[in-house]
């Protein structure tokens, strides 16, 4: 059950839940910017672009230890989302995406040719234009992510 | 003797052929379990679509969107069938085509064309031998339909639904209800209407809430109504996949069992033919002893 500065929060695509659990502060990327969410956000229903999507759920091992956001005492989910939707009401954030992988089944090799790909996208129309961006920008936040671990 | 003989054969060959349904039967319960939890994790995300969909329909006056407006000069329609790419699973890809083949007659008869989409190679084999006309014809998708593959069919309909290429957009392919009974349907995919999207919502009314939206309602139903419709084809396909397995367990069962009756029989055939030789060359001595006596 929630504690009183923690939220509920489930990521969730079409195939599985990816992720559910209490937490006291996730950073998504909307479609004009990244948003932050702490406990007892406004009810909003807002679209979501490419970008990476931050969970900070409180540690128990420390369970003492007053989290607010950015303490430094939590453990974090960092996953890769593209495109959908967020939820919040009644203090639970729901996260629907097509595709949410955790960073670490990113695989270096596998975003670098898609980024080679994109690349190689051909620009016809207005379309194509946004389709090759989007891919570009997935492959790229996909690499960053990948980076720091190897 | 040589009736004796065959029989042991034929024995020997139902046996074979039981060990082998039995074996597909187990094999279908695992892939059923595997398949029913895959949709059972799927629902999630169509219930909290639905619900954005009423969050949002709540918020604006009335939807206006492409995917909802009917073309009603539009002579021409899709479907996309979706069958297995594997036999041995009793009358299930039989029930899918019978259910789409009348739809499709029916639809010609009122002057309108259907492009056929068919998915799964026991339906195309079907309409190759009917010499009826496919668009395109898919086997990719496994009994593991993944969202990555369904995606392109739902926007390559959307896509010619918009464009006004195409009136309507059907889906047929077998309606999962429990592990009894599945029913073959035919399901209107495209144009959207209101009853369709709150198809899933059997909740009590929800108590209405402030949303802050961002952007606009209008812009988030134009992302929000090809993701339900993109969901809801995928739900099709799972649901087949639940279905397909289903399907052949039973069939494997009654084959299992049928092939275990055959052996009861078999073997009193056997036993009888083995008494009446026995009997006769008892006879034959017992005769041949009588004339030398």
């Amino acid at each position: 059950m929630a504690t009183p500065d923690t939220f509920q929060c489930s990521v969730i695509t079409p195939e599985r839940k990816v992720l559910e659990c209490d937490a006291n502060f996730v950073a998504f990327p909307a479609h004009d910017g990244e948003m932050g969410v702490l406990n007892r956000r406004a009810p909003i229903v807002c679209k979501l672009g490419i970008g990476v999507l931050r969970v900070e759920i409180p540690d128990p091992s420390r369970p003492d230890v007053r989290r607010d956001k950015g303490a430094g005492e939590t453990v974090k989910h960092v996953l890769f989302v593209d495109g959908g939707f967020a939820q919040v009401v009644d203090n639970r954030l729901t996260i629907l995406t097509q595709q949410a992988r955790k960073a670490d089944d990113l695989e270096a090799t596998a975003a670098g040719q898609a980024l080679i790909e994109a690349r190689a996208m051909k620009i016809t129309d207005d379309a194509s234009f946004t389709t090759r961006a989007d891919a570009i920008q997935r492959a790229q936040i996909q690499l960053k992510l990948v980076k720091p671990a190897s | 003797m040589a009736n004796r003989r065959i029989i042991v054969k034929r024995r020997k060959s139902v046996r074979n052929i039981r060990k082998i349904t039995r074996t597909m039967r187990l094999i279908a319960t695992a892939r059923f379990q595997a398949a029913l939890n895959r949709a059972t994790a799927s629902k999630p995300y169509t219930e909290k679509l639905a619900e954005l969909v009423a969050d949002l329909s709540g918020a604006t006056e009335s939807i206006d969107h492409p995917l909802m407006q009917t073309h009603e000069d539009v002579k021409r329609s899709a479907l996309v069938v979706i069958t297995s790419n594997r036999g041995l699973c009793g009358g299930y890809n039989a029930n899918v085509l019978r259910s789409a083949v009348p739809h499709l007659d029916e639809l010609s008869s009122r002057g309108v064309e259907s492009d056929v989409q068919m998915v799964g190679k026991k339906g195309i084999s079907y309409f190759r031998f009917l010499r009826r006309p496919m668009v395109e014809q898919s086997t990719h998708i496994g009994d593991r339909p993944r969202f990555d593959d369904v995606e392109p069919i739902a926007n390559g309909l959307m896509d010619r639904f918009v464009k006004g290429e195409i009136a309507s957009a059907y889906v047929a392919y077998m309606k999962f209800l429990s592990v009894g009974k599945q029913r073959p349907v035919v399901m209107p995919l495209l144009p959207l209407t209101q009853d369709t999207l709150g198809e899933d919502e059997e909740a009590p009314p929800r108590r209405h809430v402030e949303f802050e939206f961002s952007p606009q309602p209008m812009a988030l139903l134009d992302e929000l109504l090809p993701a339900a419709t993109r969901v809801r084809l995928f739900q099709c396909f799972i649901d087949a996949a639940v279905s397909e397995q289903t399907a052949r367990m039973v069939a494997m069962k009654a084959a299992t069992d049928a092939a275990s009756d055959m052996i009861t029989t078999l073997t009193r055939q056997y036993n009888r033919a083995r008494q009446t030789q026995i009997t006769m060359e008892l006879l034959d001595i017992i005769g041949g002893v009588n004339a030398l006596a």
